[in-house]
């Protein structure tokens, strides 16, 4: 026991410290009050929008199928992000040879790990539950002691199983994709797989809620039989049972702990096998390609080589250009199913005469949802004294990476601007608007992330997961993307009536570019000093 | 010519380096050395700009690496303790990376390349991802990558470290080819014996504070390095 307690010691100060801050003493304050305003301002969001949605189930007294959906949603989040983060986190990391060296089970050393994994959704999960739970407060009569108690356990317990879920899987996927010579490849393909495959069985539920509808004696049976832990919750909270608490503590306990076993078996090969790396092209020197290169191009390609050498950095900064693509092909092939989506949203917007807008909000998604910077500065790591002894202006070696990012970004949104173009009549104004507003906009998330990175790096990193979702920076870069697409929708919607379509984009376009000279000018002039601070 | 002037460096509260003066002047081997933690690699990334530093100035050619840090990294290399390189990318894409941050031209860096790749037994092996390499593999990657663009000046944290014996009198070679075209070499080591033979200035530091500094026959007289080195440490 003494030596778990140590080694989950050892790994939290190492590489679970999220808020960690590494500025001058002066500065750690509001370094430390940032996160935590933006974390009570999303709080808040979810709050105001949970006080909806009981206001419209509170007079038919079904106020607890809103905690059941928010409860269900969150889990599902949990598992598809997990899915492919659970594998970067169990396997391969830097420690691997330390602990492995170590008298310590394989099964404690997955535990701390999973822990860790645990400790960082507990956190994320409490974003959504605490704000959930203190509207619910608001919208029924009568409240209890027991209601407290079961929150407050539930707030622990709810992500063990979704945790416990997403690690099988990432397991699976790292399991197989070990097999390969390119591994990374097998583990982006599968990893995409289960996410769209899960967004697929998302969309078409209807079956199963039928089915579960049918054979449900109750709300709560049904409930239940959806989503177990949503439904025990909802039981304890309307009929508290202390014999079906500890039943689900004790569940909630045996699965993690199961897990833990199963994934323990076949653990060291598949860490053996991700490690072997294969070698030995045997190629001479007089074949290989030695050619100069442009200081900033060859800045670029190393950055681009950096994304497409982590998995994990992929997948999660490329998921919502792949959800472009798809709502774009969506758009050209179920236009008539689009409208009525659209309408349901913003139901003022008259589409056929709004349809660039449609696109630019497509656009928007696409980029406040991609953010690639937030990471480029952590995922540096130690080698960051490569960049700092080269003889290159602190600028040119941060553009490089907004460049790269925005290489990355660009490519898939135009290409999805021209198939848009080609299925739909537009005019050459808003065409040419359009395809300016696919730079502008990525640029803003680009700037963002980097500025916040800058801000906030972690480069004493155990794997790439880590950084790429589980740091502050990721974290502040993901809540300020859905604020800014939130606030863009919002702006949207309220203007849209008031402008033509070609106004209303070159209203952004300003907006956009006068945003993203602002960001430009705080980078090259504060962030500058940010990344000289940065030491290893 | 390295002027260090008065390069003082904390670390919050701690003291890393203080009031540390010398000079090294081109033609020399320049041995820096120094038990653990007596701040050699604090004043190296000093040097080289990785650090910045409380007070003082230290001036590459007479250019200070605070206010022209640009034109003081172009003449010089730096060889870290550990090989930090860019491990996703093949050997050779990292050399060309180095080399196009010098501004080194296709015949130069070509000519460059094969002649160290060659004498560090990698000539086959620069097609390989660094990943896939041993320490020492990925320490003679650095070592290529910093002497392909020709540096006037070569800074190197304990270079010696995971290097097979073949691999360290090869360097031992470079250096001295290098200080006969009047460039300079300054490295820290732990390696007394090496240094004592190699160098011809050495600057011993404790605690942050420089204690002695000078032409290797001025500091060790009629002893070894290693024996003055152990009277200064005691």
């Amino acid at each position: 026991m003494r030596k778990l307690y140590s080694l989950i010691r050892a790994s939290m100060t190492s590489d679970m410290n999220i808020f960690k801050i590494r500025q001058k003493k002066d500065n750690k304050k509001n370094s430390f009050m940032f996160p935590v305003i933006l974390s009570i301002f999303f709080m808040f969001a979810i709050w105001s929008y949970a006080n909806m949605f009981f206001e419209k189930f509170a007079p038919m007294h079904l106020q607890v199928i809103v905690i059941s959906l928010v409860v269900f949603l969150t889990s599902i989040m949990v598992i598809i992000e997990g899915a492919y983060k659970a594998g970067p986190l169990l396997f391969n990391c830097k420690d691997d040879q330390l602990l492995l060296s170590l008298p310590i089970k394989k099964r404690t050393i997955l535990f701390v790990r999973m822990f860790k994994f645990y400790l960082f959704e507990l956190l994320f999960n409490g974003l959504f539950f605490i704000p959930l739970i203190v509207a619910y407060l608001r919208w029924v009569e009568v409240i209890d002691w027991s209601f407290f108690l079961t929150s407050f356990l539930m707030l622990f317990m709810l992500p063990i199983i979704p945790i416990a879920i997403a690690c099988v899987i990432g397991a699976i996927i790292s399991s197989i994709s070990s097999r390969f010579k390119y591994k990374n490849f097998i583990q982006i393909v599968l990893a995409m797989l289960v996410i769209l495959f899960s967004f697929y069985l998302s969309y078409n539920m209807d079956f199963i809620l039928n089915y579960i509808a049918k054979n449900a004696t109750s709300i709560n049976d049904f409930i239940i039989k959806l989503y177990y832990p949503a439904g025990v919750y909802i039981k304890l909270i309307t009929k508290f049972n202390l014999f079906d608490l500890i039943m689900f503590i004790l569940i909630n306990c045996i699965i993690f702990i199961l897990t833990i076993f199963i994934l323990s078996i076949f653990y060291f090969k598949t860490n053996s096998r991700l490690k072997n790396i294969n070698t030995s092209s045997n190629i001479r020197i007089d074949n290989l390609e030695i050619k100069s290169r442009p200081k900033i191009s060859s800045l670029v390609r190393k950055e681009l080589n950096t994304f497409f050498k982590i998995p994990v950095f992929i997948i999660n900064s490329g998921f919502a250009l792949v959800m472009y693509i798809v709502a774009v092909i969506g758009l050209c092939f179920k236009y008539n199913d689009t409208v009525t989506l659209v309408k349901d949203y913003l139901p003022d917007m008259v589409i056929d005469n709004h349809l660039s807008i449609i696109i630019f909000i497509l656009i928007s998604f696409a980029s406040f949802m991609t953010s690639i910077t937030n990471s480029v500065i952590s995922l540096e790591g130690k080698k960051i004294i490569i960049l700092k002894s080269i003889p290159l202006s602190v600028k040119d070696i941060l553009m490089s990476k907004i460049y790269a990012a925005l290489t990355i970004t660009t490519i898939p949104i135009l290409f999805g601007d021209i198939i848009l173009f080609i299925r739909f009549r537009l005019s050459v104004l808003e065409m040419v608007l359009l395809v300016i507003l696919s730079i502008l906009t990525p640029l803003i998330s680009h700037f963002i992330g980097l500025i916040i990175n800058l801000k906030y790096p972690k480069l004493d990193y155990e794997n790439s997961s880590e950084v790429v979702k589980q740091s502050t920076s990721s974290f502040l870069s993901v809540i300020i993307g859905m604020l800014l697409l939130i606030v863009s929708i919002y702006f949207i919607s309220n203007l849209v009536n008031m402008f033509s379509s070609i106004l209303l984009l070159l209203i952004f376009l300003i907006v956009y570019s006068l945003t993203d000279i602002i960001l430009y000018m705080y980078l090259i002039k504060v962030s500058i000093k940010d990344f000289n601070r940065l030491s290893i | 010519m390295i002027e260090i002037k008065n390069v003082t460096k904390k670390y919050g509260n701690k003291i890393a380096i203080e009031d540390v003066s010398f000079t090294v002047n081109d033609g020399d081997i320049f041995a820096f050395i120094g038990h653990n933690g007596a701040g050699k690699t604090t004043l190296i990334k000093s040097m080289v700009g990785i650090h910045d530093f409380d007070s003082g100035d230290i001036l590459i050619d007479g250019m200070s690496i605070k206010d022209n840090p640009i034109e003081c990294k172009k003449i010089m290399a730096f060889v870290p303790d550990n090989p930090e390189t860019y491990e996703h990318m093949k050997a050779i894409d990292y050399i060309n990376f180095i080399c196009d941050m010098y501004d080194i031209d296709n015949e130069t860096r070509k000519e460059n390349i094969k002649k160290y790749a060659e004498l560090f037994d990698m000539e086959d092996k620069l097609g390989d991802t660094i990943d896939s390499y041993s320490h020492g593999m990925k320490q003679k990657i650095v070592l290529i990558s910093a002497l392909a663009h020709n540096p006037k000046i070569l800074i190197m944290d304990e270079p010696f470290v995971g290097l097979d014996p073949k691999a360290v009198f090869d360097i031992k070679e470079i250096l001295n080819e290098m200080v006969k075209e009047g460039k300079i070499v300054f490295y820290s080591t732990h390696i007394l014996d090496v240094a004592e033979k190699l160098c011809s200035r050495v600057a011993i530091i404790k605690n942050g504070r420089l204690i002695k500094s000078g032409s290797m026959k001025e500091i060790k007289g009629d002893k070894s390095l290693e024996n003055v080195f152990m009277e200064l440490e005691g």
